[in-house]
């Protein structure tokens, strides 16, 4: 593979185009499909950490997306200041991961898939129901809307993102989390505390998938309220990192343009919400398939 | 250093592990023997901590860990290997001793030393060669190298051996002999499960029996291969009575 | 008031006795191949929309048509198995597991969208002649449709119950049940057993979709409100008990229905707390073993 200073050559330069590339072309469409893809990097690589580095499947991520958006889009357009809504966003995200996770991690895995799917799917009823009319920015905000503004924070988003899971896949909390993905009991006999380490995860993960959803809530003029608690999110995420491939820093950054990228042409080619049903089965033919994701498949390839 | 005191556990209906007392000194290989189903890994579970008794006690060094959860356990300096081996499967052989190391007694967030470590802990063992290799890849015999030294990597004053010789060759089972020894020789306190007779007649300085559950014999090799209940609970069992003429 | 309660409690026993029946099927599959099968309201789904069009289209009554519905899921089920989960076994035994999960997954996004495809977004309802008909005892209303559905639910039930006790495949079922290991030295064919259990599992299930469909609207996005129902059922009786599901859906029923009277909308809820209090102060619910 390439050498380390070629590496970070390449991953600096192509930093640098993004970060100017609202500078090098006014596009609405080039911005806003690379706007999306960054958010899709920020969620997805939440997901990453909690299901890719700890094992832990969560199927209720939109539960946390979801929480941080409301959080974030009322506390934004009641005129507090935006960091100050999108870490509350955030912060509310992992609150409630607390409280199931806590519970949850001391028994068996299954509990933790059943309580964050029950999580993310009773939220989205109930604020279905208390709240189904679309919020919509007003008249004001949506005469100083910008797109390059929410592109970098969108950027901001996927670069912490990416960051997170490079630190933690080169730190003691990545080998932690690992051991336990790959066998809880050896981890315990060898000395890694099982509910801290999977809590932990589990509280990054939601942090960011809270601020995602933060972002998005700034990101959308008109969205209904039930919208961002739609499993939807939550499969997108999964499908992006397993695609891309599980468990690695690159997979997901991989998997989110791809996925932008196929869910256009898609949308153009196929009727409502069918492209859902295609990526269902792109992503069953994944796990039974190539569970390690295109990016493993490539390095397979090059090395034999 | 290790005292277990009337410990009992049961399954559903099944006792495996019938008021058992034992206790075990520091500085010693203790063989532990006994026929399939007495119980020992099951005593094994106990002590490393992934079951909980039903009653009696377990005390490290005075201090009671009966009911300490399982990583608690390991940084009071008990470790342990798998009678069938549970290694990190996608990880590298480094990082599968790495995870001991960080997270054993000597618990650090250091990176760079606990790499370091952990190679030198393989070069020990002798598979410095192999330590970029995912664990996947590795031989039986590898992996049970790769879980002792991941077991040592913790820096454990008490190393419980779950049947590590089974399945060597006469030649592996000597290496291994030698290792154990330099093992003790470094300090730390052995408990070894074996079927393989030599290996623990020649290892052991004290052997305790087990037979369902419960301590049947204790004492030296000799005393123990000629005493008449440990013969009988073994009656049948081709590696005893081979040996036992 | 005390008339007030008592149809409560009769309409909340109606209803859970449908939430037990959509908990058995993945109660069942769980124990056995220990799969998590959250794709379990979809195939209930599609169940009530084959009951709907048998009827709708050939004037097959629902209650008749329901071994049909029951042996057509069941193909379907061991076709799934066949087609699609049987190709994990030579992963891992968690690995196996967890990908299960993640494929249930995909199949929950995927059939509502070829559901919606097929029969438009619609909601319908199985509305035979007789289906507004009630005996009125004592003042209270008993629904012709509903106290039918009890009773093939309890059937089922017994049905189950007695296969698995007293026949030598639901025996062997069991038996996988309580390990694989062991189940495979005894001679079972693994494989084959999971086929059947998920086949039988997932034909309860359509069994279940039709009932609902008599009672309560059918749409292509129902699939994972009842499959959230029949999970929290499945905790809160514990994993592997088979009347234990039918109780905790009848108790979830009940529950449900007294709290509608002063949550309305909201009643859902209910269900969450019910999950966070069984696994904060018995995770083994109620008729689990430990």
């Amino acid at each position: 593979m390439l050498a380390q200073w070629k590496k970070s050559f390449i991953f600096g330069g192509f930093l640098a185009l993004l970060v100017l590339l609202p500078l090098l072309t006014s596009r609405s469409d080039i911005l806003t499909w690379t706007c999306l893809t960054f958010q899709y990097i920020l969620l997805s690589q939440s997901w990453n950490i909690l299901g890719g580095y700890a094992g832990q499947v969560n199927l209720g991520h939109a539960a946390f997306f979801g929480i941080g958006a409301l959080t974030t889009r009322y506390v934004w357009l009641w005129g507090f200041p935006l960091p100050l809504a999108l870490l509350l966003g955030s912060l509310i995200a992992t609150v409630f991961a607390f409280f199931i996770g806590l519970p949850a991690f001391r028994l068996r895995g299954i509990y933790f898939v059943i309580g964050t799917l029950v999580l993310a799917e009773i939220l989205r009823i109930i604020v279905d129901t208390r709240f189904p009319v679309a919020s919509v920015l007003p008249a004001e905000t949506l005469l100083t809307y910008s797109l390059v503004s929410r592109y970098y924070l969108s950027l901001l988003g996927a670069i912490l993102a990416v960051f997170t899971v490079y630190f933690i896949s080169h730190s003691r909390l990545g080998l932690g989390m690992r051991a336990i993905r790959e066998d809880e009991d050896a981890a315990k006999t060898s000395g890694v505390g099982i509910l801290q380490y999977k809590l932990s995860a589990f509280l990054i993960s939601t942090f960011l998938a809270g601020f995602a959803g933060g972002i998005f809530a700034y990101y959308m003029v008109a969205v209904q309220p039930g919208y961002v608690f739609s499993p939807a999110w939550t499969f997108d995420s999964v499908v992006i990192v397993f695609v891309g491939g599980i468990g690695t820093i690159v997979g997901p950054i991989f998997g989110s343009v791809f996925f932008v990228i196929l869910k256009q042409w898609l949308s153009l080619h196929l009727p409502g919400g069918l492209h859902l049903a295609v990526f269902g089965i792109l992503f069953i033919l994944v796990v039974l398939y190539i569970p390690d994701g295109f990016i493993e498949l490539v390095r397979r390839f090059t090395k034999g | 250093m290790l005292k277990i005191e009337d410990l009992s556990k049961s399954f559903g209906g099944l006792m495996a592990i019938h008021h058992l007392s034992l206790d075990v000194y520091e500085g010693e290989i203790v063989g532990l023997i006994g026929p399939n189903g007495s119980g020992k890994t099951t005593l094994f579970n106990l002590i490393s901590g992934l079951l909980k008794p039903n009653s009696g006690r377990i005390v490290l060094s005075d201090r009671d860990i009966t009911y300490l959860s399982s990583h608690n356990i390991c940084r009071m300096g008990i470790a342990r290997t798998f009678q069938l081996t549970k290694p990190f499967l996608q990880m590298t052989a480094l990082e599968n001793v790495m995870v001991g190391k960080a997270f054993g007694c000597t618990s650090t967030w250091n990176m760079k030393k606990v790499e370091e470590e952990a190679k030198r802990i393989l070069e020990f063992i002798g598979l410095d060669e192999k330590s970029m290799w995912k664990a996947s890849s590795l031989g039986v015999v590898e992996r049970k190298r790769l879980e002792l030294a991941r077991a040592l990597a913790t820096k454990p004053k008490l190393l419980l051996l779950d049947e590590m010789m089974a399945g060597l060759t006469p030649t592996e089972v000597e290496e291994s002999i030698m290792l154990v020894k330099k093992i003790r020789d470094s300090g730390v306190t052995l408990i070894v499960v074996e079927h393989v007779m030599e290996a623990i007649l020649g290892l052991s300085d004290r052997i305790i029996v087990l037979n369902a559950g419960e301590k049947i014999a204790e004492g030296s090799p000799q005393d123990v291969v000629h005493n008449p209940k440990v013969i009988e609970a073994y009656l049948g069992e081709e590696a005893f009575t081979d040996f036992g003429s | 008031m005390f008339r007030f309660l008592a149809q409560t409690l009769i309409n909340g026993i109606n209803i859970g006795a449908l939430y037990g029946l959509a908990a058995l099927g993945l109660s069942l599959i769980f124990g056995v191949m220990r799969i998590l099968n959250v794709a379990h309201g979809e195939f209930l789904m599609i169940g009530g929309f084959i009951g709907f069009w048998l009827f709708h289209l050939y004037g097959v009554d629902p209650f008749m048509g329901l071994p049909m519905v029951g042996f057509f899921l069941f193909i379907m089920g061991i076709a799934f198995y066949k087609l699609i989960f049987s190709r994990l076994t030579r992963f891992h035994e968690e690995v196996k597991l967890k990908n299960s999960l993640l494929i249930a997954f995909g199949l929950y996004l995927i059939f509502p969208q070829i559901a919606m495809l097929l029969w438009t977004p619609d909601e319908r309802a199985i509305s035979p002649k007789y289906s507004g008909e009630a005996i009125d005892l004592f003042g209270l209303r008993f629904g012709y449709v509903p106290f039918w559905g009890l009773c093939v639910a309890v059937v089922t039930f017994l049905a189950l119950y007695l296969f698995l006790n007293k026949t030598y495949f639901g025996k062997s079922l069991r038996g996988t049940a309580e390990s694989w290991k062991a189940a495979k030295l005894s001679g079972i064919n693994i494989e084959r057993t999971f086929m059947i259990t998920f086949g039988v599992g997932i034909s309860i299930a359509g069994i279940a979709g039709v009932l609902i469909g008599m009672v309560q609207e059918l749409t292509p996005i129902m699939g994972m409100p009842w499959t959230l129902k029949a999970l929290i059922v499945v905790v809160l009786a514990g994993m592997g008990s088979i009347i234990g599901a039918f109780i905790a859906g009848l108790i979830l029923g009940i529950v449900e229905a007294v709290s509608a009277i002063f949550m309305g909308p909201y009643t859902i809820a209910v269900g969450l707390f019910i999950f966070l209090i069984i696994l904060m102060l018995r995770p083994q619910g109620l008729f689990g073993k430990t």
